[in-house]
């Protein structure tokens, strides 16, 4: 008699090369020089975001490198599909994955997680006499820690983008998101009100690869602590 | 079992089922026939939940089928059977206790994690294990106080946790275990990190890493350079993260040494070097001697095993006081199993190690299945009997033709006495 549903269909079995998880987008590109410094050399289509592909070869045979969602790296890492990423710290703060360690600070993708609010109504009120606030954000866990350990509960209204129209359209009064500029704030008519931590993006690496981890593994630990002048 | 066009009672039945009437919630469709096609005799309201499907379980339980509810079967008895072996004694807790009782000492760590039930009949809380390390220390303390140490007791069962995590959903944990209660030597430790490996080795788990790691380590360099409150809080979280960043950031005089132990994690050897050149604090140096001292007894009765070393790490060990364990292996995320020193009955120095038989089941490589073999009607029973015995699994035809040996999954056919390869003669 065979399983129609064997336990071991949950968990498939894990890929034999070392795989490093980048996102798209913007820290994409402030990962060149770093991924070049620490001798990991991708296929060049791996930066072109119109290439379909998305599992690229190194010159070394032994890691392949996956572009994914700046979200996504950090799940790729947690379920150890990818023994290693790099994301954001605001990722980190968001999910938050026990399985994940961020033993390395990149330094690039510097960027602050605030609170934000219309310049108008900023001004009016702090959040002394409320129980609870509306907020929109792409973050509502870090949103609600936030707000929690102030004593506040935040209704989180969440969306997966285009945040600052919240509070224009009466979604709802203040935003949570990440800012490198400001630039897109002013346009539309809001101010920080509290920063909740800066953001850099950090090298993860799944906790389970780095405790049964290889010298493959290690050397590239060390490689990017030496690109970092770290070492 | 009746099936559908089995015989006559079966449209009775179902009607009967479809129009059940659960109290509060109208008529809804039962039976698993009448949800499939999407057919009820009264529609329930609108608003209700849709009616649950029979064959949906809580979140975190799953049922084992065939073939694998044995190999687990199988798995657990392989490894108490290697428990024994090294004169670990059975002992049998039962899955529910008073709630004071299981929760007390080491229990507390666990508190969490364990459903609460009242007792209808003392109208007293119980509590339904959520592991069973507590349970076997209170034995320990209790029933077997005058039993002569160090007392070796080992347990198979399993427990309800009241959550998962994302990565390891499960919420009932099977659990194979060795408790040696009683020496505070390192020599002990090393026994049970040996006994997981040979017992992990004999269902055919070759490539167990075990990373051993001081739970009390990073608490007492913290408590040392007297960092308390948030920065405290933060601190644990940066280090349970290897986030060197927040550990700069919050570790103050301690960073350095935080910073260098983290990065240390890995092999044994670089780890253990790491953690001599770091300059301990009073409370913290033995503790470290405990951990060398143990890797040396591990590699002097195993040298071949794998051990990592991770000196800061803290996780899930709330209970743990000394030298604890993880095991992995290469490849998965999953935990096999952890174990560590702890105090037994809040005074007896105790180490254990658990494995997690569902683990066990997903990493360990399948034994062959059994052979299936036909039982025509004239086989001869002490034949089939002597088949049995080997390791074949026979199947009675009940009065059907031989026709029906393949459908069953049969590969092989008796007739009389002569055991004959299916689709041969």
């Amino acid at each position: 008699m065979t399983a129609i549903h064997p336990a071991s269909a949950l968990a498939p079995p894990p890929p034999a090369a070392l795989v490093l998880a980048l996102p798209k987008g913007r820290i994409l590109e402030e990962c060149a020089p770093l991924l070049a410094a620490a001798g990991i050399r991708p296929a060049p289509d791996y930066a072109d975001e119109g290439s379909r592909r998305l599992r690229f070869p190194t010159d070394d045979p032994g890691l392949d490198v996956v572009r994914v969602r700046s979200f996504d790296v950090a799940t790729f890492v947690a379920f150890g599909a990818a023994a290693l990423g790099i994301c954001g710290a605001d990722v980190l703060m968001e999910f938050d994955y026990p399985e994940i360690y961020a033993p390395l600070d990149l330094g690039i993708g510097r960027c602050r997680m605030v609170v934000a609010e219309p310049a108008e109504e900023a001004a009016l009120q702090g959040l002394g006499r409320l129980s609870r606030v509306r907020v929109a954000t792409k973050y509502p866990n870090v949103a609600r820690r936030h707000f929690a350990a102030r004593g506040v509960q935040a209704d989180v209204v969440t969306l997966n983008g285009s945040v600052e129209l919240a509070p224009g359209l009466g979604i709802a009064r203040r935003i949570v998101d990440l800012v490198q500029t400001g630039a897109t704030l002013a346009a539309n008519g809001l101010v920080i009100t509290d920063v909740i931590a800066p953001v850099t993006s950090r090298l993860i690496v799944n906790r389970s690869a780095l405790k049964t981890g290889g010298e493959a593994l290690f050397s590239l630990l060390a490689a990017f602590r030496r690109a970092l002048g770290a070492d | 079992m009746a099936g559908p066009g089995d015989d006559g009672l079966w449209p009775n039945l179902q009607q009967a089922r479809e129009t059940t009437e659960l109290p509060g919630r109208g008529f809804v469709a039962r039976g698993a026939d009448a949800i499939a096609a999407g057919r009820t005799l009264r529609p329930a309201p609108m608003t209700d939940d849709p009616p649950l499907h029979p064959a949906l379980l809580p979140t975190g339980l799953c049922d084992l089928l065939p073939p694998e509810a044995e190999r687990e079967a199988q798995a657990v008895a392989r490894v108490m059977q290697v428990f024994a072996s090294h004169g670990y004694q059975r002992v049998k807790p039962p899955l529910v206790e008073f709630a004071d009782s299981l929760l007390a000492g080491s229990g507390a760590a666990v508190a969490e994690q364990t459903f609460r039930l009242v007792d209808p009949e003392s109208q007293r809380m119980l509590g339904l294990r959520a592991d069973i390390t507590p349970q076997v220390a209170r034995i320990a303390a209790t029933r077997l106080a005058d039993a002569s140490r160090p007392l070796r007791l080992c347990y198979a069962g399993q427990c309800l946790r009241v959550r998962g995590t994302q990565i390891a959903p499960d919420r009932q944990i099977g659990q194979a275990g060795i408790e040696l209660i009683g020496s505070t030597s390192p020599a002990a430790d090393a026994e049970i990190v040996v006994v997981g490996a040979e017992a992990l080795m004999a269902i055919g788990i070759a490539r167990a890493s075990f990373d051993l790691t001081l739970p009390p380590l990073a608490p007492a360099l913290i408590d040392a350079a007297g960092i308390t409150g948030p920065e405290r809080q933060a601190l644990a979280h940066a280090l349970d993260r290897k986030d060197a960043a927040a550990v700069t950031r919050h570790g103050g005089a301690l960073a350095g040494t935080l910073t260098s132990l983290l990065l240390a994690a890995g092999p044994a050897d670089r780890a253990l070097a790491a953690l001599a050149a770091a300059s301990l604090p009073q409370p913290a140096a033995p503790l470290a001697e405990q951990l060398v001292a143990t890797v040396a007894a591990i590699r002097q009765l195993a040298p071949g095993l794998r051990i990592t070393v991770d000196p800061i790490e803290f996780r899930g060990f709330r209970y743990h006081t000394g030298v604890s364990m993880t095991i992995y292996t290469p490849g998965r995320t999953e935990e096999l199993g952890r174990g560590g020193r702890y105090l037994s009955g809040e005074r007896e120095p105790a180490t254990g190690l658990t494995l997690y038989s569902d683990a066990l089941l997903r990493v360990a490589p399948p034994p062959p299945d059994r052979t299936l073999v036909y039982l025509a009607a004239n086989a001869d029973p002490e034949t089939a009997g002597r088949l049995r015995e080997e390791g074949y699994a026979t199947l009675a035809a009940l009065g059907n033709g031989d026709d029906q040996a393949a459908r069953l999954g049969c590969t092989h056919i008796l007739r009389g006495s002569e055991l004959l390869p299916l689709g041969g003669k």
